[in-house]
C-alpha cells in the first residue's frame, strides 16, 4: 500500500458492499465518505489485504493451551491471603444478626469485613453477608463456620409463573388471560387469511464462565493493584474506586489487570462485591488477598439469563405476508426486577400492523446480566418457532416464507446460499417413517445484531510502538475476554505495516494502557479496531519518514510490504529499516475517530442458521446432529476466531435448546443443580457436525469497517434447533429445554 | 477443616485393622470423597486410602474358568481387558466404557463404583436436611424437584442408585469377597446392597472396617450373551435417567435363561427376575421385549416429576433386550 499521509478534503471514494456468496451476484456499491482530519484512509472492498481476513492462529492460543497464560485465578504472592464469602441461607428477609468476633479470633484469620449491616434486606439465597480472609482456604471455611449470621426470613418466590402478577396459564401452558382490545391489530388479525398463536417459555440459563468471578487485590500503601476476572477493566476501575471513596478508604491510583479471562458472556462487566470484598479484606490485613468465587456461587450470585414467557398472535394475508404481529412477553426476573426483556425479530414484520408489551416479574433470586445477546435468544425461539408454525398451518416452506418476509437484503442472499449448502430442500422433503424409532428434522432461524462500535468515545485509543530490533507493540487497556481483541490487533497492525501477524505482539487488559470499551453488546473489535490501524498507520508515517530519509527518496514512494520498508528496488528487510529507529522507539496514539457521517452500507449485522436433529421417539432424546451458519460481521479481520467465535455461539446454542436451566427448590428457594454435574451443558460428545461459513461486509462507516461479532451467531442457534425438533416430530414444543419428559409428552399429544 | 488421619496401608490386613477405626472412611480413588469433603457433606476422622494395595487388589485374573476382579481395578482396566472381549460380558465392559468420563475412568475403581454415594440433590446439600442419614424428618425429593428419583421400589426415601456397573454384574451373577477381621467372606452381589432400602440405612449393607476386596464373574454358559443400555440426557459425562442391564443364554434361536436388572431407577439397583422369567423358553421378538420392558416396571410408582422415566425406562429395557438378542 503506499504511503497516503491525508484524507483529501471533498472526501475518499470507497466500495462497499460485499461479493456474493457462492456465486450470488456481488453487491457493491461507490460510495464518498469523509474521513476526520489525522485518520487513516479506509480500506474497503477493493483493498489487497495480505493478513486481514486470514487464517491466523489465536495469537495468544499457545499459550492458554500450555498454562503459560496467567489468569486472574493464577496470580499469587507471596504471604497472599484466601478469601471467602459468607452468603445467606435465606431467599428474603431481614439481617437481624451478625457476630464476627468469634471468626477473627481463629487461627489463620488476617481480616474479617462484614458486607452487609443488621437491619439489611436480604433478597437471594446466596446474598453476600462477610467475607473471610486469611492463611489457607481451608482457615476461611472454618472461621465462615463461626459467624453467627441470623435472619428474619419472609416468604418468598423462586417461580416466576408463580408470582402473583404473573399471567394465567391454562392447561395447555398457554395464557389464558384476554389480549386487551387493539382496533390496529385486532382489524389486521380479523382480516388475515390465515391466524395462529402460541404460548413459548424458557428457562433461566446461568452463564457458566469457566473461570469465576473475582480476583487478587494488593495495596502498596494507597496504591491499589487489582487483578480481576472482568470484561470491563475501566469500569471495574471506576466503580472500585468510586465504593472504596464511598466507604472512606483513600485511593491515590488504582490499576486493572485482565489479561487473560476465563469467559464472561456479560456477567463479568460490574467489579461485583467479590471484588470489593477483595479489596476491603486486603487492606485490612495489610496484605495481597484473593477472592475467587466457588462453582455454585458462580452459578448462584454473578447473574444469570433470565426466563421468559412469550405469547404471539399473528396474520397471514392469501400472499403469506405477515399483516398482523401481536405480541406479550414477561421476564423472570432476578429480586431487581430488572433484564428479563425480551426482543423479537422486527425484519419479517414490515407489512404488519404490530403491538408489543413486556412486563417484568421480580423473584426473589440473583439478579440477571447481560448474557450473550440478551433478551434475543428467548425472543427469537419464541417468534422463530412461532413462524415456523404459522408457515405450516399456511402450508408453506419455512424457507419460503421467510424469503418472502424478510425484508433485509444481506439476509435474503444469506438463506438462498445456505439453504443450498445445507441440502435444504432435500432435508426437509425427507418423511419420518412413523414405526421408526429415530426421526429426523430440519429448521432453521435468522439472527442479527446492530452495533458498528462504540464510537462516542474518543477517548479510547491504542498504543502501537516499533522497537530498534524489529519488535511491533500493540496495546489497549481494555481486555480480550476470549474473543481474540489481541489476535485483531495483531493482524490490523500487521496489515498496516506490511508484516506476518505473528510479528506483532498485541498487549491487553492493563489499566495502565489506553482505555477501551467494555466488552460488551459485541462492541470490542468494531470499538477498537478503527483505532489500532489509526495508531499503527501512525507509526508507520514516522518509520517511513525515517526510511525515506535513510534512502534518499520522496517519503510518499515508501512502501510497507511484506516485511520490507523502503522505494523502489531499494527495499530494506524490516529489521534493518528498524535500526534506524535509535534507543526509543516509535510510539503513536491511536484515535477512536467518530464513524463516517455518510450512511453505511448496513448499519447492523445479519445472519442465518440452519438445523437438523435426530429425535429418540422411545426415549425423548433429542441430538443435534448437524448446523450450519452464514454470518456477517462487517469485515471479518481474524477468520478463524470469527468462525470459532460462530461455532461456539452454535454449541452454547444447542445447549440453551436442550440441557441448560437452572432448577430451584420451591421451599429453600436454593439452586438445586449449582454444579457442572447437574447443570448440564452440552458436552464434546453431544455437538453436532458444526459449520460456519463467514460473509464479510465492507459496511464503509470507519477506517476498517469491522462490525461486532459476539451476540448475533448466539440468537439464531436455539430457535434453529427448536424449529428442527418441530419439523421432526410435527408438533412443536414451546418449552426449552427440550428435555426428554417433554418430547415424551408431546408424543403422546400427537399419538391421540 | 477437620483434621484428619490418613492411612496408607501396606498389607491388607493393616487395612482392615485401620478400617476398624470409628469415623472412618475406607477409599479407593476417593473422586467423590474428595467433592463430599471440600463441601463438608462427610468430615471422617480417618481416610484410609486402599490405593498402596494395587498390586493385590487390582488387576483381572482368570481363576478355574471363573474371572476374578480386584477391587481396585479401573473402570478403563475393566473397560480393555481381553477377558471382557466376549459377548458373554459385553453388557459389563459397555458399561466400564461409558461411564463419565476418560479421565474418570482411568482413576474409578470398580468396587468404588457399586458402593458409590447418592446424587440426590437434596441429600447432597448441606442447607437441605432431609430423612437421608436422619438429618431431617422427611425426605425432601418426595414433595420437591423429584425428576431424576425413584420410581420404583423406594420406601421413605427416593434416591437412586448411582453405580452403573451393579446392573451388568447383576445381570451376570457376580460374586463379591470381602475381608473383616481378617476373616474372606464371599456372597452374592445382591447381597451387597440393602433390601429394604430406607433413608438410615446406607447404599450398601457392608459392616463397619469391612473391606471389598475383588469381585467374581461365574462362568458364563454356553449362549450366554450380555448387554447394558442406559439413558441420559447427554452422552457427555452424564447420569443415566434409566439403565438396564439383560443376560440372556441362547439355545439355538431359543432363549434357555434371562436376567433383567435395572439400574437409576429405584435406591438400589433392582433384579427383576419376574420380568426376566417370561422371556425363557421364547424366541426373540420385539413383542417380547415390549411385554417384559412392561413387567420390568410393574409395580413403578412415579414421583410428582418423573413419570417420563416409565416411558423411558421401558424403551431402555427393550433396547437393551435388542441388544443382547442381536
Amino acid at each position: 500500500m503506499s504511503y497516503e499521509p491525508k484524507n483529501p478534503r471533498e472526501g475518499v471514494e470507497i466500495t462497499v458492499g460485499y461479493r456474493g456468496l457462492g456465486g450470488q451476484p456481488d453487491r457493491l456499491e461507490k460510495r464518498t465518505v469523509q474521513p476526520a482530519e489525522g485518520d487513516a484512509p479506509p480500506w474497503d472492498a477493493n483493498t489487497p489485504f495480505a493478513v486481514v481476513g486470514t487464517d491466523v492462529d489465536r495469537t495468544d492460543g499457545l499459550a492458554k493451551a500450555s498454562g503459560r497464560a496467567k489468569y486472574a485465578y493464577d496470580i499469587t504472592f507471596p504471604g497472599m491471603l484466601q478469601a471467602m464469602i459468607l452468603r445467606s441461607t435465606v431467599a428474603r428477609g431481614v439481617l437481624t444478626g451478625l457476630e464476627l468476633d468469634e471468626a477473627r479470633k481463629m487461627p489463620g484469620i488476617g481480616a474479617v469485613v462484614a458486607l452487609k449491616e443488621i437491619g439489611n434486606k436480604v433478597r437471594f439465597v446466596g446474598d453476600a453477608i462477610a467475607a473471610v480472609a486469611g492463611t489457607t482456604l481451608h482457615a476461611v471455611r472454618d472461621a465462615l463456620e463461626k459467624i453467627r449470621a441470623t435472619y428474619e426470613a419472609e416468604a418468598h418466590t423462586v417461580d416466576f409463573l408463580q408470582l402473583p402478577d404473573a399471567p394465567m396459564l391454562g392447561v395447555t401452558g398457554d395464557i389464558d388471560d384476554e389480549w386487551p382490545a387493539d382496533e390496529n391489530v385486532d382489524g389486521a388479525l380479523a382480516a388475515a387469511k390465515v391466524t395462529h398463536t402460541g404460548t413459548y417459555r424458557t428457562e433461566v440459563q446461568t452463564h457458566s464462565s469457566l473461570e469465576t468471578h473475582g480476583g487478587v487485590a494488593k495495596w502498596n500503601g494507597k496504591d491499589l493493584e487489582v487483578w480481576n476476572s472482568t470484561q470491563a477493566t475501566f469500569g471495574v476501575r471506576g466503580e472500585l474506586a468510586g465504593a472504596l471513596k464511598a466507604r472512606g478508604i483513600e485511593v491515590e491510583s488504582l490499576t486493572v489487570h485482565a489479561e487473560f479471562i476465563g469467559g464472561g458472556f456479560g456477567s463479568k462487566f460490574s467489579a461485583g462485591i467479590e471484588a470489593l470484598a477483595g479489596c476491603l479484606l486486603a487492606k485490612e490485613a495489610n496484605a495481597p488477598v484473593k477472592l475467587m468465587l466457588d462453582r455454585f456461587e458462580e452459578h448462584t450470585c454473578t447473574g444469570n439469563r433470565p426466563s421468559a414467557l412469550m405469547q404471539v398472535r399473528a396474520g397471514l394475508d392469501d400472499k403469506g405476508t405477515i399483516t398482523a404481529w401481536d405480541w406479550r412477553s414477561f421476564g423472570g426476573c432476578g429480586f431487581n426486577g430488572g433484564g428479563g426483556s425480551v426482543a423479537v425479530p422486527n425484519y419479517y414484520t414490515s407489512q404488519a400492523k404490530k403491538r408489543a408489551s413486556h412486563k417484568e416479574l421480580a423473584m426473589d433470586t440473583d439478579p440477571a446480566r447481560p448474557m450473550r445477546a440478551p433478551g434475543h435468544p428467548q425472543g427469537w425461539f419464541g417468534a422463530e418457532l412461532f413462524l415456523d408454525e404459522l408457515a405450516a398451518k399456511a402450508g408453506i416452506d419455512p424457507l419460503e416464507f421467510r424469503l418472502h418476509n424478510d425484508d433485509q437484503t444481506i439476509r435474503q442472499d444469506q438463506w438462498r446460499f445456505g439453504a443450498e449448502r445445507f441440502g435444504w430442500q432435500k432435508a426437509r422433503a425427507r418423511t419420518n417413517e412413523p414405526k421408526a424409532r429415530y426421526w429426523h428434522g430440519v429448521g432453521l432461524a435468522s439472527a442479527r445484531w446492530g452495533t458498528l462500535g462504540n464510537a462516542g468515545r474518543p477517548a479510547h485509543g491504542i498504543t502501537c510502538r516499533i522497537h530498534q530490533d524489529g519488535t511491533v507493540e500493540s496495546r489497549s487497556g481494555a481486555q480480550d475476554c476470549g474473543p481474540g481483541l489481541k489476535t485483531v490487533m495483531a493482524i490490523i497492525t500487521a496489515e498496516e505495516l506490511g508484516l506476518p501477524a505473528e510479528r506483532v505482539k498485541a498487549i491487553s487488559g492493563h489499566t495502565s494502557d489506553p482505555s477501551g470499551p467494555a466488552s460488551g453488546g459485541s462492541t470490542t473489535t468494531p470499538s477498537l479496531a478503527p483505532a489500532v490501524r489509526h495508531a499503527a498507520w501512525l507509526a508507520r508515517q514516522q518509520l517511513v519518514e525515517l526510511v525515506a530519509k535513510h534512502l534518499g527518496v520522496p517519503e510518499n514512494q515508501v512502501a510497507c510490504t511484506g516485511g520490507k520498508v523502503g522505494a523502489g528496488t531499494a527495499m530494506l528487510p524490516w529489521n534493518e529499516a528498524c535500526k534506524l529507529i535509535g534507543p526509543n522507539p516509535i510510539e503513536a496514539r491511536g484515535k477512536r475517530f467518530e464513524n463516517y457521517k455518510q450512511d453505511p452500507f448496513f448499519r447492523g449485522v445479519c445472519g442465518c442458521q440452519f438445523a437438523e436433529v435426530e429425535v429418540d421417539t422411545w426415549t425423548g432424546i433429542v441430538r443435534t446432529t448437524r448446523m450450519l451458519a452464514i454470518q456477517d460481521c462487517g469485515v471479518v479481520i481474524a477468520k478463524k476466531l470469527a468462525e470459532s467465535q460462530v461455532l461456539g455461539a452454535m454449541i452454547q446454542g444447542v445447549s440453551y435448546a436442550l440441557h441448560e436451566q437452572r432448577i430451584m427448590d420451591r421451599t429453600s428457594g436454593r439452586m438445586l443443580n449449582g454444579d457442572f454435574l447437574r447443570y448440564k451443558i452440552t458436552g464434546p460428545k453431544d455437538l453436532p457436525q458444526l459449520e460456519c461459513i463467514m460473509h464479510t461486509v465492507h459496511n464503509g462507516h470507519a477506517n476498517t469497517s469491522a462490525a461486532g461479532l459476539g451476540e448475533p451467531p448466539s440468537v439464531a442457534a436455539p430457535a434453529a434447533v427448536a424449529n428442527a425438533v418441530f419439523h421432526a416430530l410435527g408438533v412443536p414444543l414451546r418449552h426449552l429445554p427440550i428435555t426428554p419428559d417433554k418430547v415424551l409428552a408431546a408424543l403422546a399429544n400427537r399419538k391421540v | 477443616m477437620k483434621p484428619f488421619t490418613y492411612v496408607m496401608p501396606t498389607t491388607l490386613a493393616e487395612a482392615g485393622e485401620a478400617a476398624k477405626k470409628p469415623d472412618t472412611i475406607v477409599k479407593g480413588a476417593g473422586l467423590d470423597l474428595v467433592d463430599r469433603m471440600k463441601e463438608r457433606l462427610q468430615t471422617p476422622a480417618q481416610i484410609v486410602n486402599l490405593l498402596p494395595l494395587k498390586t493385590e487388589m487390582a488387576g483381572i485374573a482368570v481363576e478355574n474358568g471363573e474371572l476374578r476382579i480386584g477391587a481396585l481395578t479401573t473402570l478403563t482396566q475393566l473397560e480393555q481387558h481381553p477377558a471382557l472381549a466376549n459377548r458373554a460380558l459385553e453388557g459389563l465392559r459397555h458399561s466400564a466404557a461409558t461411564t463419565a468420563t476418560p479421565q474418570v475412568r482411568h482413576r474409578a475403581t470398580v468396587a468404588g463404583n457399586l458402593l458409590q454415594f447418592t446424587r440426590c440433590w437434596y441429600v447432597r446439600s448441606e442447607a437441605h436436611r432431609c430423612l437421608h442419614g436422619g438429618r431431617g424428618p422427611t425426605c425432601l425429593a418426595m414433595t420437591g424437584d423429584n425428576r431424576y428419583h425413584s420410581v420404583l421400589g423406594w420406601m421413605d426415601c427416593v434416591r437412586v442408585h448411582p453405580s452403573n456397573l451393579a446392573p451388568p454384574l447383576l445381570a451376570l451373577g457376580a460374586e463379591y469377597s470381602t475381608v473383616l477381621d481378617g476373616k474372606v467372606r464371599r456372597r452374592k452381589l445382591s447381597d451387597l446392597f440393602p433390601s429394604e432400602p430406607r433413608a438410615q440405612l446406607a447404599e450398601h449393607t457392608l459392616e463397619h472396617g469391612e473391606i471389598v476386596t475383588a469381585l467374581h464373574i461365574p462362568v458364563q454358559p454356553e449362549g450366554a450373551r450380555s448387554s447394558y443400555c442406559e439413558s441420559r440426557e447427554k452422552l457427555s459425562h452424564d447420569w443415566a435417567t434409566t439403565a438396564c442391564a439383560v443376560r440372556l443364554v441362547m439355545s439355538g434361536d431359543t432363549i434357555a435363561a434371562a436376567d433383567v436388572v435395572l439400574g437409576a431407577v429405584s435406591p438400589v439397583p433392582r433384579p427383576r427376575p419376574d420380568a426376566a422369567k417370561v422371556l425363557v423358553g421364547k424366541k426373540p421378538s420385539d413383542d417380547l421385549w415390549k411385554k417384559v420392558a412392561e413387567l420390568a416396571y410393574a409395580g413403578a410408582v412415579p414421583l410428582s416429576h418423573n413419570a417420563y422415566k416409565l416411558t423411558v425406562g421401558k424403551a431402555i429395557v427393550r433396547e437393551a433386550l435388542e441388544q443382547a438378542a442381536r
